[in-house]
């Protein structure tokens, strides 16, 4: 036990101590959370811009109409200068003459645009507004909304109602959000599990092909340095095997780990950050998850790669080059790249037979059963079976890689051919 | 039992093209410096692998220190020097080290203690600079080849096991391998390595097994052995000229069965029945200038031609000594 342990800590520590790792873990947020918060921003100057801040409002009304206005405008703040646009009272007759002079600014660029209120307003009838931003629907909608808003408020002023209830009866700050419905039921929500469905498979399937190259690459330099004999003779090659898969699968752990914290808390404190980029923040709620289904996923997760990074690890004993290796990979990289390519339809299609087939073999159930699992309800009796099979199929892979490993550590020369590999796992040892 | 460091009972080790160890009997005493000589390919590193229990044998067994071979706890006992050297090429020199010692048992502060001393001692580690904290990548040759060497020696070994110890090693490296060797047998630890190099053998070992294509061929005391190999050996140093006729005479077959040419030195087994001063004789007569005439004990050297001779050594075997 304390050798399999000082092996397991080996492989971690010489691992997380490299540079590859920190990069990796520490560019892994950036990018994922920039994955969600770019196309965030993108969306946002769709929406809103402070263009409507830097607008003049001329004041026909002879009433203190456009005062009011720019606080409704800059959202009911009248402290905040930056916000408040420029109000210019003008007497009617000379509202041409007023006009063609803002034009002028905005043509400039001084200013981004201007709103014309008259008695027409007052009485409700009419408004206009002249800007570069004119087509940004969100921009206008939000002025009407204010000159509505002000028309109201001047409007309950005159039927004598004071200051204080005024502003009580006509602040209405409603969030309305919008949801899809399809074919499928709501897309809103629908939509967030199948990204958070593709994400988790998406990682599984990177973390078994890293990190089942790390390993056999590791066995591999064992193997052309000859360590392997000197730490073979203190160590049985089990332990061995054990001890690194163990390790190098502590290593993926910690970095997902590390990966899912950060970006989870950097979903949580997204709103500043957004708003330092000037978009609002979007709603987007993570599908709940279960502490049951958490265990799962990390069940899914340790046995797939079990699965697969022993039989790396065999491929990595049986060669004697990195090229050779590569070549040698090629069966193991076919099985994961052909899961690889079942993702989407069963994210499409995640109760059809595809889905339910390929999550009974333990060669694709690691990453199809978690992808099904995030998109949709699966039965009880389907996990276990999936399971139970994964299971088996890990039991035959650390089987078949430790008789492959322990002969094939200590040969070199040629590449096995598969034929005499068959019969290294029939050796005694 | 227990007077043996190892003890290897008919012992049999095939693979699909060859059987590397045929039916192999030998026993190694405790605190003696055993060599185990052989051509390239005779089975002496499966024999060594075997010992380590690095490979099972397909039949017969293996005892170290009374112990069979495949009792964990022995493994602790033992340390090895293969003969491929090579290490973490990544790691930290300390970290190996430490790594090495856990999985031999030794821990914590005992461990760093021990490497220290190590590294003091071969001159790793001086005031000026401190190759434990260097990367294995980062030393020569010579000094990876220490490394792998205080590795072998940190958890202080009963059982000292060293695979062709001499190749690749420069003269000093050489030089201090010898001593420390010298230095386990003082404090009473079993030594016992492979070489072809009869010179370091001879000089080393209290004990040899010479072993030729996964066969024993003889074993027993260096004495022993030579005593066995009788006084038929002559000694011939010669000055200068005159090479031609005295070549001649040493193809004489009822003179001299085989004659080891080293130019001006010849190591000489006489032919049997052959007398010494009648040989003697010829040469004065064809006229060289005889330097020394000396009837000597037959090196390991001569033993190992005269017993494995060019035949032990098979073509096409890999590397598997």
């Amino acid at each position: 036990m304390a050798k399999l342990w000082a092996v397991i800590k080996r492989e971690y520590l010489e691992r997380v101590r490299s540079k590859w790792f920190l990069i990796a873990t520490f560019f892994g947020p950036i990018f994922f959370s920039a994955i969600i918060i770019v196309p965030a921003w993108l969306a946002s100057r769709s929406k809103t811009t402070t263009d409507i801040y830097n607008s003049i409002i001329l004041d026909a009304t002879g009433e203190n109409f456009g005062r009011r206005l720019a606080i409704n405008i800059a959202g009911g703040d009248s402290t905040n200068a930056a916000m408040l646009p420029v109000v210019r009272t003008v007497p009617p007759a000379e509202l041409t003459q007023a006009e063609s002079l803002a034009t002028r600014e905005v043509m400039r660029k001084e200013k981004s645009g201007y709103v014309v209120v008259n008695q027409q307003t007052l009485a409700g009838e009419s408004a206009r507004y002249a800007g570069t931003n004119a087509t940004s629907i969100a921009d206008m909608t939000r002025i009407k909304e204010a000159i509505k808003q002000t028309i109201m408020a001047t409007r309950l002023e005159k039927v004598g109602l004071d200051n204080q209830k005024m502003k009580e009866i006509t602040f209405i700050p409603l969030d309305f959000s919008t949801e899809r419905i399809t074919e499928r039921g709501r897309a809103g929500s629908g939509m967030a599990s199948v990204l958070f469905g593709f994400a988790i498979g998406f990682l599984l399937y990177m973390s078994i092909v890293i990190y089942g190259q790390t390993i056999m690459s590791g066995v591999l330099e064992e193997k052309t340095t000859r360590v392997a004999e000197v730490v073979m003779s203190s160590v049985p090659t089990d332990t061995l095997l054990a001890g690194k898969v163990f390790g190098v699968g502590a290593v993926g752990l910690t970095q997902q780990i590390i990966w899912i914290g950060t970006t989870y808390v950097l979903l949580k404190v997204r709103a500043p950050i957004m708003a330092k980029l000037g978009a609002p923040t979007v709603s987007f709620s993570l599908p709940d998850i279960s502490l049951a289904a958490g265990i799962l996923f990390l069940l899914f997760f340790l046995l797939g790669f079990v699965f697969y990074s022993s039989l790396y690890a065999a491929v990595g004993s049986s060669v004697n080059s990195e090229s050779e290796a590569r070549q040698a990979a090629s069966p193991l990289m076919i099985m994961i790249v052909s899961t690889g390519v079942f993702i989407q339809p069963v994210l499409l299609n995640p109760t059809g037979t595809t889905a339910k087939v390929l999550s009974l073999i333990p060669i694709s159930s690691p990453i199809i059963m978690p992808i099904r699992m995030a998109v949709t309800g699966v039965p009880r009796l389907e996990l276990a079976a999936s399971l139970f099979f994964l299971a088996i199929g890990c039991l035959a892979a650390l089987w078949l890689a430790s008789r492959i490993y322990r002969v094939g550590l200590l040969m070199y020369g040629k590449r096995p051919t598969m034929r005499e590999m068959a019969r290294w796992v029939s050796y005694a040892r | 039992m227990t007077e043996y460091a190892i003890d290897i009972v008919n012992v049999t080790k095939r693979y699909a093209e060859h059987t590397a160890v045929n039916d192999l009997t030998l026993r190694v005493p405790k605190g003696s410096v055993y060599g185990l000589l052989g051509p390239n390919g005779a089975g002496k590193t499966t024999t060594i692998r075997m010992i380590l229990n690095i490979i099972a044998p397909d039949a017969g067994n293996i005892f170290i220190f009374g112990r069979p071979s495949n009792d964990t706890a022995i493994t602790e006992r033992l340390g090895y020097l293969p003969e491929e050297r090579g290490l973490y090429r990544k790691m930290q020199v300390r970290r190996v080290l430490k790594f090495l010692a856990e999985l031999k048992g030794v821990k914590g502060s005992e461990a760093d203690r021990r490497i220290d001393e190590w590294l003091e001692r071969l001159s790793l580690k001086t005031p000026e600079k401190d190759w434990g904290l260097a990367k294995i990548d980062e030393l020569s040759r010579g000094m990876q080849q220490k490394v792998q060497f205080i590795g072998t020696l940190l958890h202080d070994p009963d059982l000292v096991i060293l695979d062709e110890p001499f190749s690749g090693l420069d003269p000093i490296n050489a030089q201090a391998l010898k001593d420390t060797v010298v230095e386990l047998k003082r404090r009473g630890k079993t030594v016992i390595f492979s070489t072809h190099l009869m010179d370091n053998a001879e000089r080393l070992c209290d004990s040899v097994c010479i072993i030729a294509r996964g066969e024993k061929v003889l074993d027993g005391s260096v004495t022993d052995v030579k005593e066995e190999h009788g006084q038929r050996n002559v000694a011939l140093a010669l000055d200068g000229n005159g090479m031609a006729d005295v070549a001649q005479i040493l193809r004489d077959h009822s003179l001299v069965r085989r004659a080891d040419d080293s130019n001006r030195f010849f190591e000489i087994e006489l032919a049997p029945g052959a007398d010494p001063q009648a040989l003697l004789r010829r040469i004065v007569e064809s006229g060289v200038a005889v330097q020394r005439f000396e009837m000597i004990q037959p090196s390991l050297h001569q033993i190992f031609l005269q017993k494995v001779g060019a035949t032990g050594i098979e073509e096409g075997m890999s590397g598997h000594g």
